[in-house]
This record gives structure tokens, C-alpha cells and sequence, in this order.
């Protein structure tokens, strides 16, 4: 449904890609833990491997004392509702991850 | 001899004074069309047939407005004086209780000016003189109340930290992003939406879940200014509710087409409101040393009992129906302040307010308030927090939340009957993903996203570098947060100044 508006009422995104360069955010939730009480948004390249992608979150998710950070080898990674293997050496974008795309996992 | 008789001039009874000094100075147009005078009143699609039937439930004259409100503002400023040439604040029930007036002054004051500004807009531009007049009076209302708030706590920022830049902080600091943009969605919709939305949902729905936790709160914590405020508030509040009221009435009795836009209406600044004020829960349930009452009770008591269970039934003569998302609210209230002080506890050394792990005589209040919901967040964060203090830390979040793209907040919240998953829905709109936090801000987005595609969302515009550089220390800068303004409550300046205070009392006496 349109604005109801005095005038045309039409602008753009405050947070659309374009504003992030070769960059894009990303929102990583490990599902089911509070500790971390929403899941995180970050700023990446499009381009990272996957690899280092997970790499980051091994050292972001030390934060919970009881993180182990090897588990993040063997979670079943699930992106925008879509459940994924991942190609490690592949960039974030050309395993599906999009501007301010869902990337979730359980441990 | 007879003495010629002077007709005596009658004096005009309080109600007649009244309309002649008010509305009776109203003219009808003569030279210009009323569309052209009133340009605002049609675009919304709300139908007026006859604006004198909009009573003015303030019914003061300008004159009698200033001396009244002269008389309630002088009794104000002397409890205000006399608290500060009595060292008051040292009679506080402990300076953590600083926290909670923190937030007000942050939140609060800016909120009462952006109404200030759009009920002036609306003495101006409604069409009915009696509407207009009412406007006038809630404007002046607001901006008295905006400086007698910040009146009120400046003699608190000359001993605690976090006060001393509110208002740039209500502008750039990412929890005042919530009243901030829950303002500035109301100011910039049309005048009936602003009166749906402040007038009636935030003035009369939800006004008593927002005042009456500070102030009582204020009274059981020994803040007399805060408390006097109050009560000097509470004469306007009540005018602010009547005149809500009157407002969807009218709406409602104007024209039965108008229905099924004031329910609309009713049903986005319900979810607006109550996701706001759901800063409040965290307040009143952790940050007050002396509990008032539990966020769940006064939800009981001020919205179920109250609202939904008196006013609703009013208004269903008009086919109103309770507001769409009110069920999630209601099952919301075991849970809700448990999510949001968990929210403020792990961003803390972000804020300009302190946050600690709730002490044993507190956690023997929350098991007692909320039996069933408080044992999970002990032994799931609470527990697990009090163990990494033990050893010497304290645990905050690393990194940035992905935020609601409707009220702002953290995505912390969780799906109905299931406290351990956090809610995520979204929405493609021209193909970019916008996230909420619950089906209420997914409907609410996705009823207008041309505006909420222009939210300001803090954590992205961190991401953007538009908030004074790209690390922690860059942006608490840009903020205007000083050491001893956030983090931990343990340990933290107010802490320390307050035993200090004390100490020396006691070697002096």
C-alpha cells in the first residue's frame, strides 16, 4: 500500500548496497543461543572466501565462554531459509549471500 | 429626586468568558477558499461534515491557561530548589537508580518537543476553532513539559554520569533511535494520524505504562523532583487523554467511512507504542533499587484491565475492534523485560546508562514476579554472566545487532512460546531485504515501506561511516559519551562517588 501522501512520496533505501561499495552487510544468527541476544550484522567484501568468513566468527564468537570454535566446521549452515554447503574457498557472494542476507546455524 | 439608574454590566459567567476569549474569535472566510486556509485535513481520506462538534476539553482561556500553569511551575521550581540546597540526591535509595531517569532525560524531553512542534502545526492548520484551540493548549503543554523535565534532572548532572549531553545523544545514540524514529513516523504523517498516534494510542492507550512506572518509581526511590514533576504533569495528562479520546470520537462520529482508517491506524500506533515502550519493562523490572510494581502487573492492570477490558468496549459501539497485535503483547508481558534489559545489559559500553547482573535481593523479587519466565534467564545468561564477572570480566556483545527496520530495536525478541528463538521475519521490497522483529512491525513495514526504507538504522549507519569513524571508541566519541557515562554498573564512577559520598557522611557525623 502506497504512503498517503500530500505529494509524490518516493525515496530511496537509507541502506541500499550501492552505499557499501564492493561491501555488503550480512546478519549471522546462531539460532538458539541467547547469549548473543540478536543476531549480529557485519560488514563484509562480497568478494571474502567463504573460509574467512567462518574464520571471523571463530574469533566474533568467543565472546561465549562456552564456544567451541572447531563446532563451527561441522554446523549445517543455512542461508536466507535455505539450508547449504557452503564452498569454503568460493566468495560470500557466489555461495548466496546477499545484501543483508540471513546466515544462520545451531550448534 | 431620583438617582438615574445605571444599568449594571453583567459580568460573563466562567463558560460564556470562555467561548467569547476561544472560539467565538473564529471568522468564517471570506476572500479564500477553506480548502486553500486548511490544506492538510483531506488527504488522509477522513471525512469532517460539521468541526464544531470537536468540543476543546481544555475550556481555559489563554489568560487562565498561564496563571494556572505559572502557579503549578513555581510549586515545581521551589521542591526543585529546596532539594538542591538539601544535598537531596543523597537521599536517593542508591545512585543505580540514576539509570532509569537517565533514560528519561535521553528519550523523553525531545519526544515532549516533537509534540510541542506538531500540535502547533495543529492549532494552525485544523479546520474547527475548538480543535484548533485544544491543540494550542497541548503544544504549550508539551513544551512546558519538555523543560520542566530537563529542569527537573539537571541538578542530578552535576553528580552522575550520562546527563550531560541528552540531547545530542537523543539525536545519534542507537537506543534514542527508537522514541526518536517512533516521533518523526508520527510527525510526518497527517494531522489525524498524529492525533491517532500521540493524541490517542501514546497519550491514552499506553500514557499510564509510561508515566506512572517513572513516577512512582520517583516516589519509592526518594526523587522528589522527578516525583513532583509528576504530579505537575498529571493535571495536562489527563486534559492529553480527553483530548485523544474526543479526537477518535469525532472521527469516528463524522463519517462511518472513517472507520476503517482510525482502525488501521489504531492497530500500527498500538504495535508502535507498546514496542517502544517496552523500554519501560526493562526499567521498572531491573533498573529501579525499589520495585513499584512488575512490568507484567502494570500491563495487567493499566492495558488488559483498563484498556482492553474498559475502553475497547466503548469503542466497539463504534465497530473498533482491539488493536491486531495485541495477543502477542499480552503473551509478551512473561518475557518482555527479561529480553530487553538482556539487550541493554550487553550493549551497555554503548549507552549512556549503566547495567549490572540483578544482585540476590533483586533476583528473590524477579522469581517472585515472574515465576515461571525468570528461572529460564537465570540459569540460561544470567548465571553464565555473574560467572564471567567472577573471573575478572564482564561480557559484552562484540559486535553490532542487526536491528528492527520499524522501531529500531535489536531483533531480540522471540517466537510466540518459544523464549530461546529469536524472531526474524522480512520483507522484499524492490528487491532489498528489510528485516523485523515480530509479525506487528512486518505489517507495519510492509503497509508503507516507502517510509520505513528510510529509516536511520544506528548500526547501519555505523557500517556507513556517517557516525564519526569506524571503531567503538570512534563512535562513543561521535556520541558524546564520556568515561564513566555507560558499561558496568559495578565498579562505575556513580558507583564509586556514591560510597564515597556516604562514607564521608558518616565520618563527619
Amino acid at each position: 500500500m502506497p504512503v498517503v501522501a500530500i505529494s509524490e512520496y518516493k525515496f530511496p533505501s537509507k541502506s541500499r548496497q550501492e552505499l557499501y561499495g564492493d561491501d555488503q552487510l550480512v546478519h549471522v544468527w546462531w539460532k538458539g543461543n541467547p547469549w548473543f541476544v540478536a543476531a549480529g550484522c557485519f560488514r563484509f567484501p562480497k568478494a571474502m572466501p567463504w573460509g574467512d568468513f567462518v574464520g571471523v566468527l571463530k574469533g566474533f564468537y568467543t565472546a561465549d565462554p562456552d564456544f567451541v570454535p572447531d563446532s563451527l566446521d561441522s554446523v549445517q549452515w543455512v542461508i536466507d531459509d535455505q539450508e547449504v554447503t557452503p564452498d569454503p574457498s568460493a566468495s560470500m557472494e557466489a555461495n548466496g549471500v546477499g545484501h543483508k542476507s540471513l546466515v544462520q546455524f545451531s550448534v | 429626586m431620583s438617582v438615574p439608574t445605571q444599568k449594571p454590566v453583567r459580568k460573563l459567567s466562567m463558560k460564556q468568558r470562555y467561548s467569547a476569549l476561544t472560539h467565538d474569535l473564529d471568522w468564517p472566510l471570506s476572500y479564500v477558499e477553506e480548502d486553500d486556509a486548511f490544506p492538510y485535513t483531506k488527504f488522509e481520506g477522513i471525512k469532517v461534515h460539521d468541526w464544531s462538534k470537536w468540543e476543546d476539553p481544555f475550556r481555559l482561556t489563554v489568560e487562565s491557561y498561564n496563571k494556572y500553569q505559572a502557579e503549578k511551575d513555581r510549586r515545581l521550581y521551589a521542591v526543585l530548589d529546596g532539594f538542591a540546597q538539601s544535598q537531596g540526591q543523597l537521599s536517593l535509595s542508591d545512585a543505580s537508580y540514576m539509570n532509569a531517569m537517565k533514560i528519561f532525560l535521553q528519550g523523553i524531553p525531545s519526544g515532549e518537543y516533537q509534540a510541542h512542534r506538531n500540535f502547533a502545526h495543529l492549532a494552525r492548520y485544523l479546520n474547527g476553532p475548538g480543535a484548533r484551540f485544544a491543540s494550542l493548549c497541548q503544544s504549550m503543554d508539551e513544551l512546558r513539559h519538555a523543560q520542566t523535565e530537563i529542569h527537573t534532572l539537571s541538578h542530578y548532572n552535576k553528580f552522575f554520569g550520562g546527563m550531560h549531553d541528552w540531547n545530542k545523544m537523543s539525536d545519534r545514540v542507537w537506543y534514542l533511535s527508537v522514541p526518536k524514529s517512533f516521533f518523526d513516523d508520527a510527525g510526518t504523517a497527517g494531522p489525524f494520524e498524529w492525533l491517532i498516534a500521540i493524541g490517542f494510542s501514546f497519550e491514552y492507550l499506553l500514557t499510564n505504562l509510561l508515566f506512572v512506572p517513572f513516577m512512582s518509581g520517583a516516589a519509592f526511590n526518594g526523587d522528589l523532583p522527578t516525583m513532583t514533576f509528576g504530579f505537575s504533569a498529571q493535571s495536562d495528562e489527563s486534559r492529553h487523554m480527553t483530548l485523544g479520546l474526543e479526537g477518535i470520537k469525532f472521527m469516528l462520529e463524522q463519517d462511518e467511512d472513517n472507520l476503517p482508517i482510525v482502525q488501521a491506524w489504531l492497530d500500527k500506533w498500538f504495535w508502535r507504542g507498546y514496542r517502544l515502550i517496552s523500554l519501560v519493562a526493562g526499567m521498572m523490572d531491573y533498573m529501579l533499587p525499589k520495585r513499584v510494581m512488575s512490568w507484567k502487573e502494570a500491563f495487567e492492570l493499566y492495558f488488559e484491565e483498563q484498556m482492553l477490558n474498559g475502553l475497547f468496549k466503548d469503542l466497539a459501539y463504534y465497530g473498533i475492534k482491539p488493536p491486531r497485535d495485541v495477543e502477542w503483547a499480552i503473551q509478551e508481558k512473561e518475557i518482555l523485560s527479561h529480553q530487553v534489559y538482556w539487550i541493554l545489559y550487553q550493549f551497555s559500553h554503548a549507552a549512556a546508562f549503566t547495567t549490572t547482573v540483578p544482585n540476590a535481593q533483586d533476583q528473590a523479587w524477579l522469581a517472585e514476579a515472574y515465576p515461571e519466565t525468570w528461572p529460564i534467564y537465570k540459569s540460561v545468561v544470567w548465571d553464565k554472566a555473574q560467572k564471567v564477572m567472577d573471573e575478572g570480566g564482564r561480557y559484552f556483545n562484540p559486535g553490532l545487532p542487526q536491528l528492527c527496520q520499524v522501531c529500531q530495536i535489536p531483533m531480540g525478541f522471540t517466537e510466540p512460546g518459544d523464549p530461546m528463538t529469536q524472531c526474524q521475519r522480512h520483507s522484499i521490497y524492490e528487491g532489498e531485504r528489510y528485516d523485523t522483529c515480530s509479525d506487528g512491525c512486518k505489517w507495519i513495514f510492509e503497509r508503507e515501506p516507502e517510509k520505513y526504507v528510510q529509516a536511520w538504522l544506528p548500526v547501519h549507519q555505523i557500517y556507513q561511516g556517517n557516525c564519526g569513524g569506524p571503531t567503538l571508541p570512534d563512535v562513543a566519541v561521535w556520541y558524546g559519551l564520556e568515561p564513566g557515562d555507560g558499561g558496568e554498573y559495578v565498579g562505575s564512577m556513580d558507583q564509586l562517588d556514591w560510597a564515597a559520598w556516604h562514607a564521608s557522611t558518616v565520618k563527619e557525623g
